[in-house]
């Protein structure tokens, strides 16, 4: 509750700021204290289990420790993406107060997609956050790339809201008991009626294509290509975990004990994912394309946790979403910070930087899955999960294929930092300041300790 | 015959006769403000069933916001004699059809109404703002002011997007 309403409130003050500060370099401070005030306050809801309003919601969103902790998260990862790139927001555009504005309302829908308790508020969660990411997208409004990819996301995102509300409709059309609920959706073990089939259809279709799982992934190498780059690292990273997280608990609240109806389903789109995404990144070039590549094949990993949606599940999505932002956003911060977006752009740079070059490699390594790194414990328990679901055994094997072909397109990049030699020019005019290489450190660290010892994010979730 | 039933009577004759006025008439700015008379006796229908919110958002909306944008479409479009679209046989067929289809439903839907439950809207107050108000304010309140975010960000992207910088 803390984080929907003083997010929404901060991104009020953020716009209207926006009126008064006249100074460009100004915004940037007053969103990193109003995210830390925000973090605060959301740590002692999780800590206290009170909040600071206390409103009749009539039961409309449901706070557990569940969703508290990933809430927590995303506030984390959130804050560590402003200390690293918020000086690359600025230079955007000249709206900055407005993109920080922005980005706030994008936190509040999350917080409000991962509490729903009944669909209204998931639908108007998953348009806050996507409303902004349209104008986000196109805020670069010299670059007709820029244009392009906004309208391209701006119109197939409304498709997609429009077959979400179908589903909806379907849903509540065929609820006998007409019940507003999620969990009333809980049909007995027997065969689901004809119109609750179509809308759980309709609402797969629509939050595959809002987390870019194939085959609904089109939109998402153009719009992570095309968007400014700061923006593209957040929408790849805490907005689509967000939108992982909106769906599983969906599929869990409402249509957990009918599983065995749609798992088919999602084994189809979880093996789409993996090989779409995976076989495609090894052919890019451009390595802000090979990531909007590899966002898809790690999508593939999370809707692993939808497949299985058992505690290890739980345990798996949350440990996700803090590793794969948290390495993502380490990674495009320094992408940011590059002249050449090709994978030659990297040669070099273990000689120039070797601090900097390191911390890419922890991440790439991450992303990878390699052990001590959080992205190991992630794909493990992920793994786990689908074991102990105890169907479909063959996709952990598949998982763990495509898993190992990943290492192909980030090792790349590793060897090009390493043992190329430069040729031209790495950095942009801007070289990385010794503020922003200790928070590289910092998400380094904090990567490593949840690779040793996982329990630091899980262990919020049984207290 | 008391007042009420005379105005239904009236409103009724207003509505059905613009409605058969905006499509007969040749000109489509008549067309539409035909079209507007229709949604105004609709509005005054609305107001005898005792549905003053529906009354006031059928006005503003429709016969308010829509409307003009009808009528700026046509005046763009500046329709004349000569551009007038030629008449297809099988156009007006599809026409014929997809009315006919709707009038279907809307007789079958009538046909399966109880009458009691609808004049019960006459007396009841499921139409009054002050109870609309109130389910607004208290069920459904966390839905409704977390909507105000929705709409002022979709308000900032207009203003990033269309101003010059």
């Amino acid at each position: 509750m803390n984080a929907i309403i003083l997010s929404a409130i901060w991104g009020v003050v953020m716009m209207l700021g926006g009126v008064f500060i006249k100074n460009k370099l100004v915004p940037k401070y007053l969103a990193v204290i109003g995210l830390v005030v925000i973090f605060v306050a959301h740590l002692n809801e999780l800590i206290s289990k009170k909040s600071l309003f206390s409103i009749n919601v009539h039961n409309m969103i449901r706070i557990d420790n569940f969703n508290l902790t990933f809430i927590a998260i995303v506030l984390a990862c959130t804050l560590i993406y402003f200390l690293l790139s918020a000086s690359d927001i600025e230079k955007v555009g000249p709206h900055v107060s407005e993109y920080f504005a922005l980005i706030f309302f994008v936190l509040c829908g999350i917080s409000l997609a991962a509490t729903f308790n009944t669909l209204l508020l998931l639908f108007i969660g998953i348009e806050i956050i996507s409303i902004p990411l349209y104008i986000l997208t196109g805020s670069d409004k010299r670059n007709l790339k820029s244009n392009e990819a906004a309208l391209k996301y701006f119109l197939m995102g409304a498709f997609s809201t429009g077959i979400m509300l179908m589903g909806i409709a379907f849903i509540y059309g065929g609820t006998p008991n007409a019940s507003f609920f999620i969990d009333n959706f809980q049909l007995g073990t027997g065969k689901m009626p004809v119109m609750i089939a179509i809308g759980l259809v309709f609402l797969l279709i629509s939050l595959s294509f809002k987390v870019s799982a194939a085959p609904f992934h089109f939109w998402t190498p153009d719009v992570y290509d095309g968007a400014p780059t700061v923006f593209t690292s957040f929408m790849s990273t805490i907005v689509k975990v967000g939108g992982f997280f909106a769906f599983i608990r969906l599929f869990q609240n409402a249509f957990g004990l009918i599983q065995d109806q749609w798992q088919l389903l999602i084994v189809f789109i979880t093996i789409a994912t993996l090989l779409i995404g995976n076989i495609t990144a090894v052919f890019q070039q451009s390595v802000k394309r090979m990531l909007a590549y590899s966002s898809i094949a790690q999508a593939g990993f999370m809707l692993l946790a939808l497949f299985a949606l058992n505690d290890k599940a739980k345990e798996g999505i949350l440990l996700y979403a803090a590793a794969y932002s948290l390495a993502t956003i380490g990674f495009f911060a320094i992408l940011i910070k590059i002249e050449d977006y090709t994978i030659d752009g990297f040669n070099g740079l273990a000689k120039e930087q070797p601090m900097v070059a390191f911390a890419a490699t922890v991440f790439l390594l991450s992303l990878t899955g390699v052990p001590l790194t959080a992205g190991f414990q992630s794909k493990f328990f992920m793994l786990m999960a689908a074991v102990e679901n105890g169907k479909q055994f063959w996709i952990v094997i598949v998982a763990v294929l495509f898993a190992a072909i990943s290492a192909y397109y980030y090792f790349r990049i590793i060897q090009a930092m390493y043992f190329k030699e430069a040729t031209n020019v790495i950095f942009q005019s801007n070289k990385p300041s010794r503020f922003f290489k200790s928070i590289l450190i910092l998400t380094l660290i904090l990567i490593i300790v949840i690779g040793v010892y996982p329990e630091v994010l899980i262990g919020w979730m049984y207290r | 015959m008391n007042l009420t039933t005379l105005a239904f009577f009236l409103l009724s004759f207003i509505a059905v006769g613009s409605a058969i006025m905006m499509i007969t008439s040749k000109s489509p700015v008549h067309s539409v403000l035909w079209l507007i008379v229709v949604f105004f006796s609709i509005s005054g229908h609305y107001i005898l069933l005792n549905a003053q919110f529906l009354a006031v958002v059928n006005i503003i909306v429709y016969a308010g916001a829509i409307m003009v944008l009808f009528l700026f479409v046509v005046m763009l479009m500046n329709l004349n004699a000569e551009t007038e679209p030629i008449k297809n046989y099988r156009l007006q067929l599809i026409g014929v059809l997809a009315g006919g289809t709707l009038l279907l439903v809307l007789i079958t839907a009538m046909m399966r109404i109880d009458v009691e439950q609808v004049v019960q809207m006459k007396i009841g107050d499921a139409g009054l703002i002050k109870v609309l108000g109130m389910t607004l304010f208290k069920n459904y309140v966390l839905p409704f002011e977390i909507s105000s975010v929705l709409f002022l960000s979709a308000m900032i992207g207009a203003v990033i997007i269309g101003k010059k910088d």
